[in-house]
């Protein structure tokens, strides 16, 4: 006798509604929904391609890391998807006896050695990326102090000023404001519990803790708006600590600069 | 032959679940202590279930207010430790607890009286967690209760982290406890011939496990008792006026070999499903060992890549780096070891076999965006995004969750002497595998998209459809589990009867009676490699050593 199988009920029945076809036909009907229902976002396979250049040398990072990513992925699934095509044994004669191995020392020492390479190579290459672009910066002098709070953040600019854009869910916040064309540093700082300062079409993130200084910079040479939001669960108003950055030229940079000086003169 | 021939069930051990309350309560036999910690882990798994669909609900559509962002915080959270800390390792653990001793020789664990006080702790540990709900409100900083947020300056109001705290302690000391009795009992109680060399890959994953826990066991017991200190006696260590990032140190030295804690037992159920039902040896045995320690080595080693955006020193954030995705190639090893395995093989696809290739096909992808979330710049993008939150299902769901069901229509003959019925097994299987990658899948490109995790509600219109499908897919995963429940209560009671060895296995488990005997053997049969009832089968003693003494009625 060969096993349980012959003892196992007829399962599929007359209808032959296998479960297999259901739930793909569903799964695949639902997948049709999904394409066809254009404009829809959440979709697309890496972050925005970031306006900064720490942000742009991380989206290449990832575009790095993906090559051998998705060859290895395809490859290992192109493998299972073979054992399990041509190795039953409902397609096998009823003599097969498959052969009883017990391990391959080249084969293993190859399996071992070759994915070594590879993290090897993709640890060394996500560090240099790493030296490149996050160590503190001293090429700049313009720095903002960025402070997270329950639910907001406050930027202290170096002229003396303070934008402070407290969370909402329902209206726009009030944008963090940037010259183009010139390196801000910005520092990061907790008052309370911690934050995380995320908008991916400028960079990566960067946590606000408290008693411990963080740091990071962006660059962005052309005009325009980005959203983003804390990305660290911080109390209830989390999901509406959203984020603006806004970007404008050197002369309505200035004019916004001296509207906020005198802002922050008139109101004690 | 006798191997499969249906037998009469033996009567001597009435395998029906329905014994007198004072028997379960008191037993210290590690066979029913074992199902007592599986029904628990299932138990919780439905329960953390119900928090999974909450959330889905919440997040199925932007704007949405099913439950207030407070109450939503604590289902996160509830979910997140329901799911760890109640369903996979206690599950787990229960499974070992039957197995173990049966597959090495032995009658029961090394310290039965522990290993009954270390399971009566769990629902200790449980009822002290779920206090917190009546308290003012249960935990609400995510699973990972980071400091400062559960300070008492920012949680005047409840209790919920208090509990959360206490229960993991005591958690944790049961977890000590049933690692220390599973290294004795596998070190000690060995039958005849039982070698090192020849146990079966579940136990050697059972030893990785129990070592991890062992190691990391206490430092998150002392995280936990430092926390209390802060609440309650107003000292100053992970507060706002301390170092908030110690915490982070201390909880995820225990939090991420945890991850190991829930997997490797997985791969030690695979190691052992896969031979079975392709009739061939496992492939590189010896490998498959040393890939379970190198495991376990680099897995206290990495602890850091949680912290990549708290602005640590970038040649510590390199080792971090470096050590996270060396993770890769141990791995690598089992999975290639696993696919030559079945390679040439005669694979009959019964039910365990569908699941240990779902867990193949899925797990391989948490292994890949691994390797990108352990890449420093990268992961400043996808720390606690959308993208992690899918990579950790990848990792725990298609890690743990495949493996588990795997195992549980692997031994379920075993433990009750029936089998789960079939089409129900497929149906369980398919809408599993469906609802998974819809619900998880696309978690991935929303998080690219820049959509944190633990977010009670979103404005952005352009993630709706996305997350719907999301939501209506996580419906499925539920349609699953509920026919995999009524397949257990079915089959328990009506299901085919299995015989002594339904799946002509090779481990000592099946050359005993199903259920086993109080005392597992009649005689414990020889070991001569870690096959040893394919041995018996072969040299045709198997008749011999399998016949059961019927017990009188
Ligand atoms: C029934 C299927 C499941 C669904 C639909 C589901 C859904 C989710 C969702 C949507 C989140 C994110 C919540 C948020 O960040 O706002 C989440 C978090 C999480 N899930 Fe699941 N999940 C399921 C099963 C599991 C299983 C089986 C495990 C573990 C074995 C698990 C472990 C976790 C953990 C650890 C978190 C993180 C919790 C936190 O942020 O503190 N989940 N789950
Ligand atoms: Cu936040
Ligand atoms: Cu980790």
């Amino acid at each position: 006798m060969a096993g349980s199988t012959d003892r196992s009920p007829i399962y599929f029945g007359a209808v032959r509604l296998s479960p297999r076809s259901v739930v793909w036909t569903l799964g695949l009907l639902l997948a049709t929904v999904l394409v066809s229902s254009c404009g829809v976002g959440g979709l697309s396979p890496i972050f925005p391609n970031p306006v900064s250049p720490n942000g742009q040398n991380i989206y290449n990072t990832y575009i790095g890391i993906s090559i051998p990513a998705i060859i290895i992925f395809i490859g290992v699934e192109i493998a299972l998807l073979w054992v399990v095509v041509k190795y039953r044994r409902s397609t096998q004669p009823a003599t097969y006896v498959p052969p009883q191995i017990h391990g391959n020392t080249p084969l293993e020492v190859a399996w071992t050695i070759a994915p070594l390479v590879v993290v090897l190579a993709i640890a060394l290459y996500s560090f240099v990326e790493l030296q490149r672009d996050f160590q503190p910066v001293s090429a700049s002098n313009y720095t903002v102090v960025v402070s997270g709070h329950q639910f907001g953040w406050n930027y202290t600019y170096p002229e003396g000023f303070t934008v402070h854009q407290e969370g909402s869910l329902q209206t726009e916040v009030t944008p963090f404001v940037v010259p183009t064309h010139r390196l801000v540093r910005l520092e990061f700082q907790g008052t309370d519990v911690i934050h995380s300062w995320w908008v991916p079409a400028v960079s990566g993130k960067t946590d606000a803790v408290p008693g411990y200084d963080n740091f990071s910079w962006l660059k962005i040479d052309e005009v325009g708006k980005w959203r983003g939001e804390c990305a660290e669960l911080c109390g209830v108003g989390h999901s509406t600590m959203q984020i603006i950055v806004q970007s404008m030229d050197e002369p309505q940079y200035n004019a916004w600069v001296q509207q906020q000086m005198a802002a922050a003169k008139s109101s004690p | 032959m006798a191997a499969t021939q249906v037998l009469p069930r033996p009567k001597a051990y009435d395998d029906t679940f329905w014994k007198p309350i004072s028997l379960w309560l008191t037993t210290t036999d590690h066979k029913l202590i074992g199902i007592m910690y599986m029904v628990t882990g299932i138990l919780s798994f439905v329960i953390g279930g119900i928090f999974a669909l909450i959330i889905r609900l919440q997040l199925s559509q932007p704007n949405l207010k099913v439950v207030d962002p407070e109450t939503y915080n604590q289902m996160i959270s509830a979910h997140g430790v329901t799911m760890i800390f109640f369903f996979v390792t206690i599950f787990l653990t229960g499974i070992a607890n039957y197995m173990v001793p049966i597959m090495i020789g032995a009658r029961d664990m090394a310290f039965p009286r522990v290993n009954l006080l270390g399971f009566w702790l769990v629902p200790v540990s449980i009822i002290l967690y779920y206090s917190g709900f009546f308290s003012g409100g249960a935990l609400d900083a995510g699973w990972t209760g980071y400091a400062p947020l559960t300070e008492k300056a920012y949680q005047a109001k409840s209790l919920g982290v208090d509990f959360w705290a206490m229960s993991i302690i005591v958690w944790a000391i049961s977890g000590i406890m049933a690692s220390t009795n599973f290294l004795t009992t596998i070190v000690a109680l060995r039958a005849p011939g039982m070698k090192l060399t020849r146990l079966p890959l579940f136990v050697w994953a059972q030893i990785s496990t129990s070592i991890l826990l062992l190691v990391v066991g206490a430092p998150l017991a002392a995280a936990m008792i430092l926390v209390e200190f802060d609440r309650q006696l107003g000292t100053q260590f992970f507060t706002t006026q301390g170092r908030p990032v110690l915490y982070q140190h201390l909880f995820w030295f225990f939090g991420h070999p945890e991850v190991y804690i829930m997997i490797l037992p997985g791969f030690g159920m695979i190691s052992e499903v896969i031979p079975v039902f392709a009739r061939k040896p496992i492939f590189g045995y010896m490998s498959m060992v040393a890939a379970l320690f190198g495991i376990v080595f680099l897995s206290m080693t990495v602890w850091a890549h949680h912290m990549f955006t708290v602005g640590m020193n970038t040649y510590v954030e390199g080792f971090f780096m470096l050590m996270t995705m060396l993770i890769a190639v141990p791995t690598g090893i089992k999975f290639f070891n696993w696919i030559a395995t079945a390679w040439w093989g005669s694979i009959d696809f019964e039910i365990p076999m569908k699941f240990a290739f779902g867990f193949l096909a899925t797990f391989l992808i948490g292994g890949i965006t691994g390797v990108y979330l352990a890449s420093v710049p990268v992961d400043t993008q996808l720390h606690q995004s959308y993208y992690v939150v899918a990579h950790l299902h990848y990792v725990l769901f298609g890690g743990s969750v495949f493996t588990i069901f795997a195992g549980i229509y692997y031994w379920f003959p075993k433990i009750t002497g029936r089998m789960l019925n079939k089409t129900l097994g497929e149906w369980n299987f398919w809408t599993l595998f469906v609802g998974f990658n819809g619900t998880f899948l696309i978690m991935h490109t929303l998080g690219l998209e820049g959509m944190p995790r633990r977010i009670a509600t979103y404005s952005n219109e352009a993630w709706a459809a996305t997350n719907l499908i999301i939501t209506v897919s996580s419906f499925l995963i539920a349609f699953s589990v509920a026919i995999f429940l009524i397949n257990v209560v079915r089959s328990w009671n009506h299901g085919e009867v299995a015989g002594d060895d339904p799946w002509r296995a090779n481990t000592l488990e099946w050359a005993t009676a199903s259920p086993p005997p109080p005392y597992n053997f009649e005689r414990v049969p020889p070991v001569r490699s870690f096959m040893p009832l394919r041995d018996l089968r072969e040299s045709g003693e198997l008749e011999e050593e399998l016949t059961p003494e019927p017990a009188p009625a």
